[in-house]
């Protein structure tokens, strides 16, 4: 049983409040390719670093990923395994926008939120910054640094 | 202490993957299949095309061989849809920069002293870019009354060997 600490201080709620809004902008994200997922299987291949073979399975699994980790991170569960994934993916498709952007290639990069953006020194600064924010938030969680943190290390459930 | 914690996150970060994907598949298996059966090109190209059928119905597109042609005939004047940076690099010889947010004002300097019978060609980065499809669409919208877009775009214009300058 987690224990629930009856005080809650100002780091916790700023701690639990990017979480949410960190969440929040995976779960939408992950939604909207779901809505469109031409758009994005078009936009994986055109990267052109998977065998078209898995292209699909990658178009298919991605979406459903930043919903589940976005909407569960924003709801409280299984925080840190969320900003694990969460990490893992954005580290991974900072890679992915390096070695694009390496090669050469003008291409939408899949990720505008609200309009289309090209691979650049844009989306790879905010993805570096998405990428920190979710170790920062990962670190505080797993050592309980803030007062009175709820849900956070060493209790005995982790999570 | 914490290297456990780490192992049981690790954990379940595992499971939520291996839901993602069973979420995944299930909901997007044909795309799946095509894709391992090598259709899913055919599939997204027949998809694009249905849709802007639909979404741009009423704007004449052209191949590159029709775009060549105009171009080497002179007769018509090619407007580049892409952004300012790109066209800086490299745009086919002649052409107009007019990114489809450019296009907010009607009296746009790009398209001053071009007359509405002018035959227009509209191009942008690559096949599955719809900009060209927009600011075709858009130069109708202000009476140019013989506007096309050109689909293939700059990508298959350059890997063509055709002309292009970064001339302003």
């Amino acid at each position: 049983m987690t224990k629930i600490s009856l005080s809650i201080s100002a780091k916790s709620l700023l701690l639990r409040l990017l979480e949410i809004i960190l969440g929040g902008l995976f779960f939408y994200a992950g939604y909207l390719k779901l809505l469109h997922p031409d758009d994005f299987a078009e936009a994986v291949m055109a990267y052109r670093l998977l065998p078209i073979s898995l292209v699909g399975a990658a178009a298919a699994v991605l979406p459903w990923l930043e919903v589940a980790a976005g909407l569960l991170l924003a709801v409280g569960l299984k925080k840190r395994s969320c900003l694990l994934l969460l990490g893992f993916m954005t580290g991974g498709f900072l890679l992915v926008m390096l070695v694009t952007l390496a090669r050469g290639l003008k291409i939408d990069c899949g990720c505008g939120l609200f309009f289309t953006r090209q691979v650049g020194l844009v989306p790879i600064l905010e993805d570096a910054v998405i990428l920190l924010g979710a170790a920062g938030l990962y670190y505080w969680e797993l050592t309980g640094a803030g007062e009175g943190t709820a849900n956070s290390a060493p209790a005995a459930n982790g999570h | 202490m914490i290297r456990r914690l780490i192992r049981q996150d690790l954990a379940w970060a595992g499971f939520i993957l291996i839901l993602a994907a069973a979420l995944g598949f299930g909901q997007q298996w044909r795309l799946v299949r095509l894709s391992w059966t090598g259709g899913l090109s055919a599939h997204l190209e027949q998809q694009r095309e249905q849709r802007r059928r639909t979404e741009f119905q009423g704007v004449p597109t052209l191949n590159l061989a029709q775009a060549y042609e105009l171009f080497q005939q002179g007769q018509a004047r090619f407007i580049d849809a892409r952004n300012a940076e790109e066209y800086a690099e490299l745009h086919i010889p002649g052409a107009v920069n007019l990114p489809p947010w450019d296009l907010k004002e009607p009296g746009a300097r790009p398209l001053a002293g071009i007359p509405t019978e002018r035959q227009l060609v509209v191009y942008c980065g690559q096949i599955n870019c719809d900009a060209a499809l927009k600011v075709a669409e858009n130069l109708q919208a202000l009476g140019f009354s013989r506007v096309a877009a050109f689909l293939g775009g700059f990508q298959a214009w350059d890997q063509a060997g055709y002309p292009a300058d970064t001339s302003k």
